[in-house]
This record gives structure tokens, C-alpha cells and sequence, in this order.
């Protein structure tokens, strides 16, 4: 029982952190096509922004400071670079970002080292929410969990209230009828991206308080935002909401669980004849924690491409 | 064609002749050149041919790596008398097999669906390998030795060189005469136009799979050269890293020319083995080079030889020479700029100097760059970049317009010499 909720619980949370870096994600892939690759590069780069204004100024001023300027970045990039490639094909775009993944992440390494950099909550913001099983559950992790939750929903009405959320979907949709129609496509484009950016540099200001904050968190991260936007399903925000959710509870529970397919085996007598076998036959799903978004990932591409909420492929 | 294969020939030569002259630092860059460039051929098979992009080729580089040494580890307990020349041969089968296999999903999706499916693949390679302790030897991975066969005793990196040359060599030409059979052409056929290639009979997704399957074995040999040469491998081998390098060989030597991952491999290889030693930021370099080249030579460094070449008889020398210089120094100095910066950058962020600044009590000590000693906050040490950025990017303008001029005269005299050419042939026709 007590494994059952604590998974949950931390799954849930995770989930929900997956969910703030790739919203932004699935806007710009449903709307450009483009497979961002430095999507992950802009959570990071919130991050180190983040914790360099904590360290200037105050912990909330970054808070508020880092999804702005890694919105803008997100707006240069977008303007000066992406356009600029847009005629050589989507192919050429997903290249272009994928270098400058790798360019970020080394501009990271050049000014703040190699190693984990020393960014934290504040002091008052590290108590527990309450006690589970007799262990303290911080607060912060909640903390995570409702800014997610509060950007859903701030996005939710803005894409569906709004005459914005109109116009943005309109172009989604049907580019060249939006154009007709007088709206500026290039400049919505724009928006998104630098939205979609500055959601990711949120995420990683928020985040990046709590788990370590290095120049690998942007690869570790990097390919299971794609996970999510594919299982999710093309531009669809509440899929991504629950491919996040699936994604962080399967991890979090696969990581405390040591099943294995000779465990499975041995239910119809077949066990020690399958350990006997060794290889896939005895890895446990706690070893395997890492491959099960990948899986995910295959077999929604496979049995249904356009992901669990999309529309299309 | 003869220019070709008088260039090729020599190339080999060179190959051939100068590595014995080398020493071994030398030679082992070589030898990681040769599988490097290897690689990227294969891969360009998936890209430049059938206009599939692989975000996952470390899965069949990595696959022929540990089919080989599993392998080798046989031979080496003398279970079995095997010619350890033909070693790689386990690499080609072990690439084949599981890229038919993962060919046969992946190309069930197109365009960046397919790049997903491709990195998914290695993903799962890369986080099944360190727990799988029998097939790929957990987080240590495998070991063995290269053992003697014939005359072979692969005592010096130089006989390494060798093999590796053979097989990187042969396979190159198995790739390009590939290219040249029907069934590559039918490749190329299926890239332009897969409808079309459809309604006229042809399966277009076995085609696929057999043209990802064959990629995948040449990558495995890639692989197995990899295996022979560093006698080890582990999971590392499948890390997006892997699948990341061969990309960015690849696109900047030019996916669209047979050879031009060829000269992207080489270069970058080279590139790493020299600056490698001089900074540690040379992997910011080799980003930066990747997305210029992104920006400005979407074909590559292939694309902008092939060009050459193919309008080799209109360029006019006497107009391209001044663009081309001024485009240098532009390029220079820009390049002058970020250099200095970055190395700048390097040294007042590294952890040594934030040691000589607690050993002087917070004061900015002098930093030696480029044989020179700097201040922190010198005139001069912020003046030299400002003036090189200042001085590229007042001639940058004058450069490109400068090289537009000078391509648009080519191109123009390109297309009238094509219409005098075409034009004899036509009016023969209408008197016929």
C-alpha cells in the first residue's frame, strides 16, 4: 500500500513535470511540423538562468525572469534561424535544431562547468506537504506539480477561450486559410515558438530547484519529451497530458518493482526453465525502468501513429 | 569520369603509402577516419538514397561492435579456427539481421516519424545493453584480443590500419556499385516519387526494408572495424552520441553527393584528433560548423565541390577569386572573433581561474592565451574581438553580394550554353 501511493504520488509529479516541458513541445511540432530538438535545450538553459538570477537576486525574480528570456531565445531562433531553413524541408529544420541542441549544451558546459551546479529552492519553500507512511513528503514536489497544473489550465483556456487560442488553432489547421483570412501565419509562428520555448524554460526554473541541475539534463530529458509528443498525439494538449501521466507512473512504478518474464513464466511452471535461459528472460522491469517510454513509444507509432488523442497522422 | 577516377586512384595511394611515415597517434586518427567515414557512407545510403533520415544508426554501429567481439572472444578461447581478416564478416550479419528486423517497423513511417521510430530503436538498445550481462557484457561491456592468423599477428596499430583500409575500401565500392543497379536506382526512383513507384508494380516497402537492412550491415562492419581496432565495447557504443556524430558527418560533407559523408568524416575526425588537444571547446566548434553549414550550404562541403565541378568550364576565376577572398576575411575575422571569445570565455570560467582569483584575494589575475598575457578587464583583451566581429561584419555584405554576382554570371552562362547546345539537336529534328 505504502509503495502504491508514494509511486503514484511521485509518478503523478513526474508526469506532471514531463507535461510542462513538452506542452510547448507539441504546440510546435502540431503546428510547424518541426521536431524541435533543442526543445529540451531551452528547459535547460531555464534552468541555469534561473539559478544565476537566484544567486544575483532572489529565487522568485528567476522564477519569473527565466521563462521570459528563454522565450525570447526561443523567438531568435525561430526568426533568424528556423525560417531561414524552412524552404530545404522539415528534414533540414529538424537538423538545424539538433545542432543547436548541441551547441547549447556546450555554451552551457564553456561558462558553468561540467559538473552540477549548485541550484536550490529557498530555505522556506523545504518543508513537508505531509507525512505518508511516516515519511516527510516535501513540499516542493507539490509545489512542481500545481505550477504544472496551473500552466494546463492557463493554456486549456487560452487555446480554447480566447480569440488568440482562435487564431493559433486556425493556423494549425489550415495555414494558408488563416493567411487569407489576414491573420499573420509567420508572426503566429513566432508566437508559438517562443511560447512553447518559454513553457520549457518555466519548466526547467521550477524543476531545476529540485533535481540536479547539469549540462546533461537537457539529454537525459531531451528524447522522452518526444516520447510524450508522439504517444500524446499531434498538437493534442490533453494527450500529452496523459502520455506524460502514463509515461511518469509506468517509470515510477517500474522503477520499485522487480518482475521479469520468468517470473511471468514460472505462473504457468515454466520458471527455472526460462531463468535457466538468463537474457531478456530474467531482466527485471526495475533494470528495464528506462527502456519502458521507448516501448511505449514504438507500439503507439506502430497500432496508432496519429497518438492517443490526435486527430491525424 | 577519367578526372575521377585518376583522383580516386590517387587518394588510395595516399592512403596506402603515407601512413607508415605517421606515428601511432597519427595512425590510430587514421584508422578511426577510415570506419568513421565508413559509417557515414552507410548511413548516407538510408538519407541520400532513399530520402529516409535515421536518428538511430549507433543501434546497428553498436550491433556489429558486439556481434564481433562475441566473436573474437570465441576465436580467442580456441572454439573455433576462424581468418580474423574476416572478422568484420560477423559485424555485416549481426547489422543485416537486426536491420532487416528494425527496418521492416521503421520504414512502415515516413519523414519524422520515421527518424522517431529509428531513435526509439537505439534508445532501447541503449538502456536494455548495461543489464543485459550476457549479451553485452553489462555497464563494463566486453573485452577480448585480436588474435594471429597467417602472417597477421596485429602487433602495431599499423596492420589495424590496414584492415581496416580493406574493408573500408571494399565496402565504399560494394555501396557505390549499388547505387548503380537497378534496384538503387529504383531507390532513388522511390525517394522522388513513392506513388508513382507504387502504381508500377513495385513493393515499396519491402524495397525499404531491404535498402535500411543493407545500410545497417555496412554500418555493422563499420562497427566491427571499431571492435577490432579498440579490442572493446560497451553500451556507450548505442548513446544518442553515436547516432548524433554520424549525422553531423554526414550533413556536412554532404548527404547528396556519394562521397561528400566521406570528406564530412574525415574532416570532423581530424578536426577532433587536432583541436581536441588545444581546447576543450571543440566540441562548441564542431556544433557551430555544423549549423553554418545548415545556414548557408545546405548541401554540404560535397554540394559546394559538386558544384564546382559541374559548372567547371563557365566559372570565370577572375571574378570568383575576389569574391571568394573577401568572403575568407569576413570569414576570418568572424571566425578570429568567436575563437577568441570563446577561449577567453573558457579560461575566466574555468575552475582554475576561480583558484588563482581565491589565491589573490578576488583580484583578476593576468590569463596567457594564444602565447599572450591577458587582463580580465583590459582594453585590449575586449578590443581584439570587438574589432574582428566589428571588421566581418562590415565586409560580410560585400562578400555575399560579391559571391551572388559572381554565381549568377556562372549559372547565366551555364544556361546559354546549355540552349546552344540543345539547339543544333532540336532544328535537326524539325527538318527531319
Amino acid at each position: 500500500m505504502e509503495f502504491l501511493i508514494v509511486s503514484t504520488l511521485n509518478g503523478v509529479i513526474y508526469g506532471l513535470l514531463l507535461f510542462m516541458v513538452s506542452s510547448g513541445l507539441t504546440l510546435i511540432f502540431g503546428m510547424m511540423g518541426v521536431l524541435n530538438f533543442a526543445h529540451a535545450s531551452f528547459y535547460m538553459v531555464g534552468a541555469y538562468i534561473a539559478y544565476t538570477i537566484t544567486a544575483l537576486v532572489d529565487f522568485w525574480v528567476g522564477l519569473l525572469v527565466a521563462p521570459i528570456l528563454v522565450g525570447l531565445l526561443g523567438v531568435l531562433v525561430e526568426r533568424y534561424l528556423l525560417r531561414r531553413v524552412h524552404e530545404h524541408g522539415h528534414a533540414h529544420e529538424l537538423l538545424l535544431t539538433f545542432g543547436l541542441a548541441f551547441i547549447f549544451e556546450e555554451l552551457v558546459k564553456l561558462f558553468y562547468g561540467d559538473f552540477p551546479v549548485n541550484y536550490a529552492m529557498p530555505d522556506y519553500l523545504r518543508f513537508p506537504a505531509f507525512t505518508v507512511f511516516g515519511t516527510d513528503y516535501p513540499f516542493y514536489r507539490i509545489f512542481i506539480g500545481l505550477v504544472a497544473v496551473a500552466m494546463f489550465v492557463a493554456l486549456y483556456l487560452l487555446l480554447s477561450r480566447t480569440r488568440a487560442g482562435l487564431v493559433v488553432r486556425a493556423a494549425e489547421r489550415l495555414p494558408s486559410m488563416a493567411e487569407a483570412l489576414g491573420h499573420n501565419v509567420p508572426l503566429v509562428f513566432m508566437g508559438v515558438f517562443g511560447t512553447g520555448a518559454a513553457f520549457a524554460g518555466l519548466g526547467g526554473a521550477v524543476a531545476g530547484a529540485f533535481f540536479p541541475t547539469n549540462p546533461n539534463m537537457a539529454l537525459e530529458l531531451g528524447v522522452i519529451v518526444f516520447v510524450v509528443v508522439v504517444v500524446g498525439g499531434l498538437g493534442s494538449l490533453e494527450g500529452s497530458l496523459i502520455a506524460s501521466l502514463m509515461i511518469g507512473l509506468f517509470s515510477s512504478f517500474a522503477v520499485g518493482l522487480d518482475w521479469s518474464l520468468a517470473g511471468l513464466f514460472s505462473l504457468v511452471g515454466l520458471g527455472e526453465w526460462a531463468r535457466a535461459l538468463g537474457g531478456v528472460f530474467t531482466l527485471t522491469l526495475s533494470s528495464i525502468s528506462g527502456t519502458i517510454p521507448f516501448l511505449l513509444m514504438l507500439i503507439v507509432l506502430l497500432v496508432r501513429p496519429a497518438g492517443l488523442m490526435g486527430e491525424r497522422n | 569520369m577519367l578526372a575521377r577516377i585518376v583522383t580516386i586512384a590517387a587518394i588510395l595511394v595516399v592512403l596506402v603509402a603515407v601512413p607508415p611515415l605517421l606515428d601511432i597517434g597519427w595512425q590510430n586518427a587514421m584508422t578511426n577516419m577510415l570506419i568513421a567515414s565508413l559509417f557515414a557512407v552507410a548511413f548516407n545510403l538510408l538519407i541520400g538514397q532513399a530520402g529516409l533520415l535515421s536518428f538511430g544508426h549507433a543501434a546497428f554501429f553498436g550491433v556489429g561492435a558486439f556481434a564481433t567481439l562475441h566473436l573474437m572472444v570465441v576465436i580467442e578461447d580456441g572454439g573455433l579456427a576462424f581468418p580474423t581478416p574476416l572478422l568484420p564478416l560477423a559485424g555485416a550479419a549481426g547489422g543485416f539481421v537486426i536491420g532487416a528486423f528494425a527496418g521492416y517497423f521503421a520504414t512502415m513511417r515516413s519523414g519524422v516519424y520515421f527518424a522517431l521510430v529509428t531513435l526509439a530503436i537505439a534508445e532501447l538498445f541503449h538502456s536494455l545493453a548495461p543489464h543485459w550481462d550476457g549479451l553485452f557484457g553489462g555497464e563494463a561491456g566486453l573485452s577480448s584480443m585480436r588474435m594471429p592468423w597467417g602472417g597477421l599477428i596485429y602487433g602495431s596499430p599499423l596492420e589495424v590500419y590496414y584492415l581496416a583500409l580493406g574493408w573500408t575500401v571494399l565496402s565504399v565500392f560494394l555501396l557505390w556499385a549499388y547505387t548503380r543497379t537497378p534496384f538503387g536506382r529504383l531507390t532513388l526512383a522511390l525517394r522522388d516519387n513513392e506513388q508513382r513507384v507504387r502504381f508500377m508494380g513495385y513493393n515499396a516497402h519491402s524495397t525499404k526494408v531491404i535498402i535500411f537492412a543493407v545500410s545497417a550491415m555496412f554500418s555493422g562492419v563499420a562497427g566491427a572495424l571499431l571492435a577490432i581496432s579498440n579490442e572493446t565495447a560497451n553500451y556507450t557504443l548505442f548513446s544518442t552520441h553515436v547516432s548524433a556524430q554520424v549525422v553531423l558527418h554526414t550533413f556536412v560533407g554532404g548527404s547528396t553527393v556519394f562521397f561528400g559523408p566521406v570528406i564530412g568524416a574525415s574532416v570532423f575526425t581530424l578536426f577532433a584528433f587536432f583541436v581536441s588537444d588545444v581546447t576543450r571547446s571543440w566540441l562548441l566548434y564542431q556544433g557551430l560548423i555544423f549549423v553554418l553549414v545548415m545556414l548557408y550550404a545546405p548541401h554540404g562541403i560535397g554540394g559546394l565541390v559538386d558544384a564546382h565541378r559541374r559548372h567547371w568550364s563557365q566559372l570565370r576565376w577572375s571574378e570568383l577569386a575576389p569574391a571568394y577572398g573577401l568572403a575568407a576575411l569576413s570569414g576570418l575575422a568572424l571566425s578570429g572573433a568567436t575563437i577568441f571569445l570563446v577561449e577567453t570565455f573558457e579560461v575566466l570560467f574555468s575552475p582554475e581561474y576561480a583558484a588563482a582569483r581565491r589565491r589573490a584575494d578576488g583580484a583578476w589575475p593576468p590569463f596567457e592565451l594564444f602565447g599572450l598575457d591577458w587582463q580580465a578587464f583590459g582594453i585590449l583583451t575586449w578590443a581584439v574581438p570587438v574589432l574582428l566581429a566589428a571588421a566581418g561584419l562590415l565586409l560580410l555584405p560585400h562578400a555575399r553580394r560579391a559571391l551572388r554576382q559572381a554565381w549568377d554570371g556562372v549559372l547565366e552562362r551555364t544556361e546559354a550554353d546549355r540552349a546552344g547546345s540543345v539547339s543544333p539537336e532540336l532544328a535537326g529534328a524539325a527538318e527531319r
